[in-house]
């Protein structure tokens, strides 16, 4: 039982780091993948009118 | 139930219900804001196929990681313990593998098809998409049917409301406003609310764990875990728990969540490039790993708090019998109830209630893409105009929302939420794994084939406790799984070998 208490326990804990970084990396990086989308949206819906 | 009769209180204020709702409003306001960037039917469905890397890691994410998984996971942590982390575990190494190979999901997007059905019929002909199509609304939206009831425990739990008039209110009010938004705004609402709801969550779940732990502390959470259920608190394979083929089961569980299920794989086709496939799920097996982990733990912390509170463990843990479903699932609300202080309990609450929303609002979009696409528009030989499908998946979208706020009220669990949301996808998926990869990566995959072992997965539907019930049958979900999945690809198999296609469809890849 030893060893699945310290797998588990490691297991959670690392998980729970790495997911902190993550957060904060997606946070970061999906504000400016968003402007983009927006601006690819824009773009798109002013060449349609254009072509109608 | 009602706690506050025997002498429990929640922390929820007046405070957090105006942090809850001002929240919601401005998620409401700005999905519908953003109706003016839809200007056809690609944009509405797959946003253009404009997702790059965090903007698909958040957007999935946000997705999979809604309140119905908080809820079920937090489930298999109070009655499964430590030993539940393996669905973590299994989910996040099959999702990283799928991102490092691109196993499934980079066919699928080089063939840049919307749906799966769209796969079924380049590869199967158009008869095998309607009735995949069929299978899998079917089987999605019955999949989708608890979520409204899993919002209303958790409502219930974390807020102390025991008005089931007034819960019914609410959360019709809540489905409203996700059909008014998702009707609207269509994918790229729901991208931009799941980037936001992801970020809100996330950071619930990350300060919800720390105050979890710092309230109950490690070592005691161990020690009490240990002394009231010994090895198979933490053993999966341990024969008492959950045992050898149930993890086998959620192994393959985790292929279809990232791999099979159409509302991550709508993901995959809504990527800028194969590149950003494969990034976007390695990236999200660690959100894979969370949404398991995270829900699984407060279900855990939920089980030790109760064991050392001696009203509330006559309530949950019942000397020499079992507590019923329904309030296994409210376990972990109450118990956040309890440790977060009031204001953090608004912004866990409204995160919370933001994922129940980020949630529905793909998946109404997902089953009600597929009705159209791959159920509706094959019968029309001319095909259907983009405004036509954009009126129909919106008329979906609004139906889906009607049929899962009447079942969600009347259907009897029977079952761990999990187990049900396993066994009611089983209906599409153990037939869809045959489909996806014998179709990918076998040139001798036939249409007969393809046909049986779509059948053959339906038959999953014995896994549900009620229909168990009517046929007089005990069998556990894990087994009923399998043994489809087994039936399913043997019947591919044998079908494509004994029935091969004489005229292969278009578009078929050689």
């Amino acid at each position: 039982m030893n060893f699945w208490i310290n797998f588990w326990s490691f297991f959670f804990f690392a998980s729970l780091a790495i997911f902190a970084v993550l957060a904060v990396v997606v946070t970061i990086g999906g504000f400016y993948n968003i402007r983009s989308l927006f601006k690819s949206l824009t773009n798109r819906a002013d060449q349609n009118d254009d072509q109608s | 139930m009602d706690l506050s009769a025997i002498g429990i209180e929640t922390n929820f204020s007046n405070l957090d219900w105006c942090i809850v709702i001002g929240y919601l409003l401005v998620i409401v306001a700005v999905g519908v804001y953003i109706k003016r960037y839809i200007s056809n039917v690609t944009d509405f469905m797959v946003a253009g196929r404009g997702l790059k890397t965090f903007l698909g890691v958040a957007t999935m994410i946000g997705t999979e990681l809604g309140l119905v998984t908080v809820m079920y996971s937090s489930q298999k942590g109070f009655t499964g313990l430590f030993a539940a982390f393996h669905i973590a575990f299994a989910s996040a190494i099959v999702s990283l593998v799928v991102g490092l190979t691109g196993f499934i999901v980079v066919p699928l997007r080089r063939m840049k098809v919307m749906t799966i059905p769209e796969f079924y019929e380049k590869r199967f002909g158009r008869g095998v998409r309607i009735l995949g199509g069929t299978i899998l609304t079917f089987s999605g939206i019955l999949n989708m049917g608890m979520f409204l009831k899993a919002g209303s425990i958790f409502v219930m739990g974390i807020t102390g409301m025991t008005s089931e008039y007034e819960l019914k209110i609410i959360m019709s009010v809540l489905l409203g406003m996700v059909l008014l938004y998702t009707t609207l705004g269509g994918m790229v609402s729901v991208v931009v609310l799941d980037y936001i709801q992801f970020v809100v969550l996330s950071f619930s779940l990350l300060v919800t764990s720390v105050f979890a732990i710092r309230y109950l502390g490690w070592g005691n959470i161990i020690d009490t875990v240990s002394q009231l259920k010994g090895e198979a608190g933490f053993n999966p394979f341990d024969a008492k728990g959950f045992g050898t083929s149930y993890v086998i089961w959620m192994f393959f569980l985790g292929l279809v969540n990232c791999a099979i299920w159409q509302t991550a794989v709508i993901r995959a086709c809504s990527a800028e490039s194969i590149k950003i496939v494969k990034r976007l799920y390695t990236f999200a097996s660690v959100g894979w790993l969370i949404r398991f982990l995270l829900p699984c733990f407060f279900g855990i912390s939920a089980f030790v708090f109760i064991a050392q509170h001696p009203t509330l463990k006559n309530v949950f843990l019942p000397e020499g019998s079992v507590a019923d479903s329904q309030v296994t699932l409210m376990a972990m609300p109450v118990f956040l109830s309890q440790i977060l202080p009031f204001g953090l309990i608004g912004i866990v609450s409204a995160g919370m209630l933001a994922a129940f929303m980020s949630t529905h609002d793909s998946y109404l979009l997902c089953w009600s893409s597929v009705l159209t696409q791959d159920v509706v528009a094959p019968w029309f030989k001319n095909g259907l105009s983009s405004n036509v499908r954009l009126l129909l998946t919106r008329i979906f979208i609004v139906a889906i929302g009607i049929f899962i706020l009447v079942w969600g009220l009347w259907y009897d669990l029977g079952q761990d939420l999990w187990d049900y949301m396993a066994i009611s996808g089983a209906i599409y998926f153990s037939g869809a794994i045959a489909l996806l990869v014998f179709g990918i990566y076998w040139k001798r995959a036939s249409k007969v084939g393809a046909y049986l072992a779509l059948i053959c997965g339906f038959g999953a539907f014995i896994g549900l406790k009620p229909v168990q019930n009517i046929l007089g049958i005990d069998v556990s979900s894990e087994i009923v799984g399998l043994t489809v999945i087994a039936c399913a690809i043997t019947s591919m198999v044998f079908g494509s070998l004994i029935f091969p296609d004489r005229n292969r469809p278009s578009g078929q890849k050689e």
